[in-house]
């Protein structure tokens, strides 16, 4: 029926050792489980994320505007902010490319890395994660699982979304000369709320 | 291609007339071996990891064939089109229908070592579609036409100022920009409007899930979410063998990863695609192109265990001081001098004695492999298959016969002796003159010990030719 | 306990008061030593070219010299992880593998077997910088490795901080090749000489007098760049130094 994958199928089973020899290990949760908010931030801010925090009773649209100035578009996913631009705009991968501030949240973060999940549930559209200027991710901090073990044994996101993507920080690049820029591509800073 | 043996010494000669590059090129690369180890001291349990990252990838390998066919199944069922190819042609062909059927001429993607080792871009372009790198180290040396020269920071051989110039050329940038920010800048909006224009992206996959059909790309820039997700057409290209049975898995490869690679503990951005987006089409290509093959070969083929993280290369003392495009390969680096032997034998046959043999390579492996030893085992079979040039074979034969005759090999150090002005041939068997060239030899001695033994204790033992243990 | 030495070719030739150093070292702590005057190499340049089955006579004479004794001890860790571990160009006879089992780098030897605890002759009044060879570090495992994280250990610096008035000092990169490498040292001469110069330099800034090593073929390497771009450092075997040498 397909030639290429039948001979790549028969030449794999002609050619591999003997299965009997490499019997799959049971998975395993290593390292350290500790699930708290302060490792999160301490991971997070390695990767070059940052938390905001909200000073004095600042609503999120007020936080954002202090931390991000010169936004002109701010689009928000979450009722938490309101944004300049209703997300509603947002039709097609392209659409994005205007935003300054995007606003999402994160089903759940990982502390071990400071990293945040979004997946097609979170965003109107997939490149609306990276197409914007800077990202402000919301977050329970009853939502942070303690590793990468514990992360994909106990997330049902990563069975179920079709686009599933862990920020850890914003984009970043050290490929000039190993000097480390954030804000490679994608989005130049990302922050975290805790909501 | 051309057949003709690599000449990874000259290249490396080459490479260290430069001294501002070369140091460069050396302390970064160190740095990030650096990094690695600060990583490592940081987890208790790194060990353990390699050890379950190795035992799961050589289950998997045993059982590539249900575990394709299980990925396979789950990717269609998500409405990815599953594509397989036996070879590189076969690869290009394949990507090559798939734009054609969407009439999609301006293609992005993201780093992919597979599509090198299939020489994609040449082909794509003379069916005129046009092909830009997104990944900043990986469109400078497409911007160069070079070879990556690292599989992880491909343009680590360059500098700020080389960057600059190349940019200079296609981006109308100042030549004489030093601050790598502002490169990095010209690039983000050069590549902007191309991504919102594309109507195809690209990318490879660091692991494929067998039990939910999901791959995994890991990137730091978001170049590669960029390309998957801004044109509506996603074309991944991956190598059979980056097989992981299940999600969980995951767990210990990306824990590994990162870490190994730069000494950061993940990738900035680590992307799990299990389906196409709304409106979108999603296609994956299983590439073999030698893979079944080298699961034969006994000594070799825990070689497809390989993650692609560079460690090897960073913590390699002659990889550092020769560069990447040294190796004349796809894959640079002790993996490299191990892997490109598989695909020609001749061309690369040279590869497997650019290493020392020290054994570092095999150390940071995260998934264990034994480079070091495979490269020892290389030597052989490139001997056995008539590799090795031909005077250099002969005077392994020479050296090996007097080192069998005890009387001729003394007879061997007194004619050297005699001359010691000049290397004793006999040690190092003769073509021995480069020793010389960045070296002193070593200083002549008034009696070896063999004679200063005769003359301060051979009288205590009887002199007889010794017998053997009964 | 008869104990054959082994002394390798380069030794012989170019360093012979490193083996006269190791026999009477060995005869210092009371063993009985034996050199076969007919041996000639273990077959290691051979064997790590791919010439394997050229290392046949080679290995087959080394058997025959060393069968009879129940340890085999050489100044060397390459050759000794030649014969453990890649000896395998002769039929694996009882023979040739009771020389393979019983076959001993000198300083695993002392620290090991012996386990020598005061060195009561030796003194060393000099700043030195221990340099590990490829073989003894990552094969014979004679010390940790940096890449792997595990407890610090070092059987050399075991024996060496036995001795008087020896200080020491650790280069950045204290497990780097010094770029011997055998045939490697020839064929890929420019980055073999440029790691050695590396390497070297990397003691000397570090404030060594001395390199120590248990292998005398990275120091001939070392020694020739050394010399060749300047830099004033001195090599010498551990055993000279272990034997008391007053230098």
């Amino acid at each position: 029926m397909n030639p290429a994958r039948d001979e790549i199928l028969q030449a794999l089973r002609n050619n591999r050792p003997t299965p009997e020899n490499h019997p799959l290990p049971p998975v395993r949760t290593l390292g350290d489980l500790d699930a708290s908010r302060e490792r999160f931030i301490a991971s997070l801010k390695i990767l070059g994320g940052d938390v905001l925090e909200p000073v004095e009773g600042e609503t999120l649209d007020q936080a954002i505007a202090r931390r991000h100035p010169d936004a002109k578009v701010i689009c928000s996913n979450v009722p938490e902010a309101r944004g300049t631009l209703p997300v509603e705009k947002v039709k097609t991968p392209q659409d994005a490319a205007t935003i300054d501030v995007t606003v999402v949240r994160a089903p759940f973060g990982i502390a071990e890395m400071g990293s945040i999940f979004l997946s097609e549930s979170q965003l109107p559209i997939n490149s609306f994660a990276h197409l914007g200027q800077h990202i402000v991710v919301l977050l329970s901090p009853d939502s942070i699982t303690a590793n990468m073990h514990t992360a994909y044994q106990e997330r049902p996101e990563f069975r179920s979304a079709n686009y599933g993507v862990l920020m850890s920080g914003p984009s970043a690049t050290a490929d000039i000369q190993g000097v480390l820029i954030r804000g490679a591509q994608g989005v130049r800073s990302l922050s975290v709320w805790f909501a | 291609m051309s057949n003709k043996p690599v000449n990874h010494a000259r290249a490396a000669e080459h490479f260290l007339e430069d001294a501002p590059h070369l140091q460069f090129h050396d302390e970064r690369l160190w740095d990030m071996r650096q990094k690695r180890d600060a990583q490592m001291h940081i987890l208790p349990e790194w060990q353990e990891l390699r050890e379950e990252a190795s035992r799961i990838k050589e289950h998997t390998l045993s059982r590539l064939p249900e575990y394709l066919e299980q990925f396979e199944a789950n990717a269609k069922k998500n409405g990815i089109h599953v594509h397989w190819a036996r070879d590189g042609a076969e690869h290009n062909r394949i990507v090559g229908e798939i734009l054609k059927a969407h009439n999609a001429r301006n293609l992005i993607k993201s780093k992919s070592m597979v599509t090198e080792e299939c020489d994609m871009r040449p082909y794509l372009a003379k069916q005129g579609v046009s092909v830009t790198e997104t990944d900043l180290g990986e469109r400078i040396q497409q911007l160069d036409d070079q070879l990556p020269s690292h599989i992880v920071v491909p343009a680590v051989h360059k500098l700020t100022s080389d960057v600059a110039k190349i940019f200079a050329k296609d981006y109308h940038t100042d030549p004489n920009i030093r601050d790598p920010h502002l490169l990095a800048e010209a690039q983000r909006q050069a590549a902007r409007p191309v991504i919102l224009h594309a109507d195809a992206g690209m990318t490879g996959g660091n692991f494929v899930v067998a039990e939910t059909g999901t791959f995994v790309v890991c990137t730091n820039e978001g170049n590669a979410d960029l390309s998957a997700t801004v044109p509506n057409l996603h074309i991944a290209t991956i190598g059979i063998e980056r097989l992981v049975p299940r999600m969980a898995d995951l767990g210990v490869f990306i824990r590994l990863l990162s870490r190994s690679a730069l000494g950061s503990p993940i990738t900035q951005y680590t992307t799990h695609f299990r389906g196409p987006q709304k409106g979108g089409e999603m296609h994956v290509v299983l590439v073999d192109n030698g893979r079944s093959a080298r699961l034969g070969m006994e000594d070799f083929w825990t070689s497809l265990k390989c993650i692609r993280c560079g460690a090897c290369m960073n913590t390699c003392p002659v990889y550092r001081r020769s560069g990447g495009l040294s190796y004349g390969a796809v894959y640079s680096g002790p993996i490299g001098a191990i892997i490109d032997p598989t695909f020609n034998e001749r061309k690369y046959s040279t590869l497997p004695y650019a290493s020392t043999l020290n054994g570092s390579c095999t150390n940071v492996c995260p998934v264990k492999i034994n480079i070091h030893e495979q490269l020892y085992k290389w030597r052989r079979v490139l001997v056995q298959h008539h590799e090795m040039p031909f005077v250099k074979r002969e005077i392994m034969h020479m050296a090996g016969k007097l080192m069998g005759q005890p009387k001729l090999y003394r007879a061997a150090i007194k004619a050297t002796e005699v001359s010691l002005g000049t290397m004793p041939r006999f040690v190092l068997y003769n073509w021995l003159n480069p020793w010389g060239k960045h070296r002193e030899n070593p200083h002549p001695v008034k009696q070896t010990f063999n004679d200063w033994y005769r003359r301060n204790r051979e009288k205590a033992r009887p002199a007889a030719a010794p017998e053997t243990k009964k | 306990m008869k104990i054959g030495l082994f002394i390798p070719c380069y030794i012989d030739a170019f360093y012979p008061e490193a083996g006269i150093a190791t026999l009477e070292l060995l005869e210092k702590l009371g063993q009985d030593v034996e050199y076969p005057l007919d041996q000639t190499c273990c077959g290691q340049p051979m064997g790590n070219s791919g010439c394997n089955s050229d290392a046949a006579a080679a290995e087959a004479l080394f058997v025959r010299n060393f069968a009879k004794y129940d340890k085999i001890v050489m100044p060397s860790g390459s050759c000794t992880h030649h014969v453990r571990d890649n000896f395998d160009a002769i039929p694996q006879t009882d023979e040739v593998r009771h020389v393979r089992e019983n076959t001993y780098e000198l300083v695993e030897f002392l620290h090991d077997i012996l386990k020598v605890d005061a060195f009561p002759w030796a003194e060393f009044n000099h700043t030195v910088g221990l340099h590990n060879s490829c073989g003894t570090l990552r094969a014979l495992r004679t010390a940790s490795m940096s890449e792997l994280g595990e407890k610090p250990f070092s059987k050399p610096m075991d024996l060496l901080s036995k001795v008087r008035g020896i200080r020491f000092v650790t280069p950045k990169r204290p497990d780097e090749c010094c770029g011997f490498g055998g045939t490697f040292s020839v064929t890929e001469e420019a980055v073999s000489a440029k790691m050695g110069v590396d390497k070297v330099r990397d003691h000397y800034q570090a404030g060594a007098d001395y390199i120590v090593s248990a292998d005398s073929s990275c120091m001939m390497h070392q020694q020739g760049c050394a010399e060749r771009a300047g830099v004033p450092i001195r090599f010498i075997h551990i055993a000279q130094i272990l034997n008391g040498a007053a230098q």
